[in-house]
């Protein structure tokens, strides 16, 4: 499928939209997640809902960012894009085999006397965990993510 | 897998930014073409055919 080549005033508005969402939309989440953590505080009743009006916010987000990143995939052009499909391949599972060794060794019971929280200060709670135990398999993948995008991108400039 | 980008870009006196406005790619596309480190898809492969007016086996050999 042909793409025509994009104006460089379509780039710019695109790159400067860009900046203004990463911007924006961390500021807007934090104010909202704020606002509703601290009305919570105040209001017992509401903090038995902040899940129910949390999840569509988030699932909302979800979806724009989705949205946003098929918008931004169409923009760029198909060795980009192989870029990114490898990044995601051979970066992603790096992580996710480093991040493996992990998730195998919290499985042993050897591991009840380990307290993550200690060192990321988060609840003592199955839940927090999971979520804790999630988050850093994300971080490494996108780590590894950004690493593998970086040598491929780099290496054919 | 070997190209003659350079070669028939050179001829035409293109900069490899003239040839990826051609073709709809960037720059950074067309030079990792020309190295040898990417091989297009066939559609591009096509409209590389198409912009230097040549079938694509003459273009591209193994």
């Amino acid at each position: 499928m042909r793409q025509a080549p994009m104006r460089p005033r379509t780039i710019i508005a695109l790159c400067l939209g860009g900046l203004a969402l990463m911007i924006l939309l961390p500021v807007l989440v934090a104010f909202v997640f704020g606002y509703i953590q601290g009305y919570s505080g105040r209001e017992p009743d509401f903090a038995s809902a902040v899940p129910w009006i949390l999840a569509p916010i988030v699932a909302g987000l979800m979806v724009t960012v989705l949205v946003v990143t098929l918008v931004w995939m169409r923009t760029i052009d198909e060795a980009a894009r192989e870029a990114h499909k490898t990044a995601w391949f051979w970066g992603g599972q790096a992580g996710l085999a480093v991040g493996g060794v992990g998730v195998i060794l919290a499985a042993l019971p050897q591991a009840s006397a380990f307290r993550a929280q200690a060192f990321f200060d988060v609840r003592d709670d199955p839940a927090a965990y999971m979520a804790l135990g999630a988050g850093l398999l994300v971080l490494l993948m996108t780590a590894g993510y950004v690493a593998a995008w970086a040598w491929w991108w780099l290496s054919r400039r | 897998m070997n190209n003659r980008l350079k070669v028939l870009r050179a001829e035409r006196n293109w900069s490899q930014a003239d040839l990826a406005a051609a073709l709809g790619v960037s720059r950074q596309t067309v030079n990792a073409l020309e190295t040898g480190r990417y091989d297009p898809s066939l559609p591009l492969a096509f409209r590389i055919a198409h912009v230097f007016g040549q079938p694509i086996e003459a273009i591209f050999s193994e």
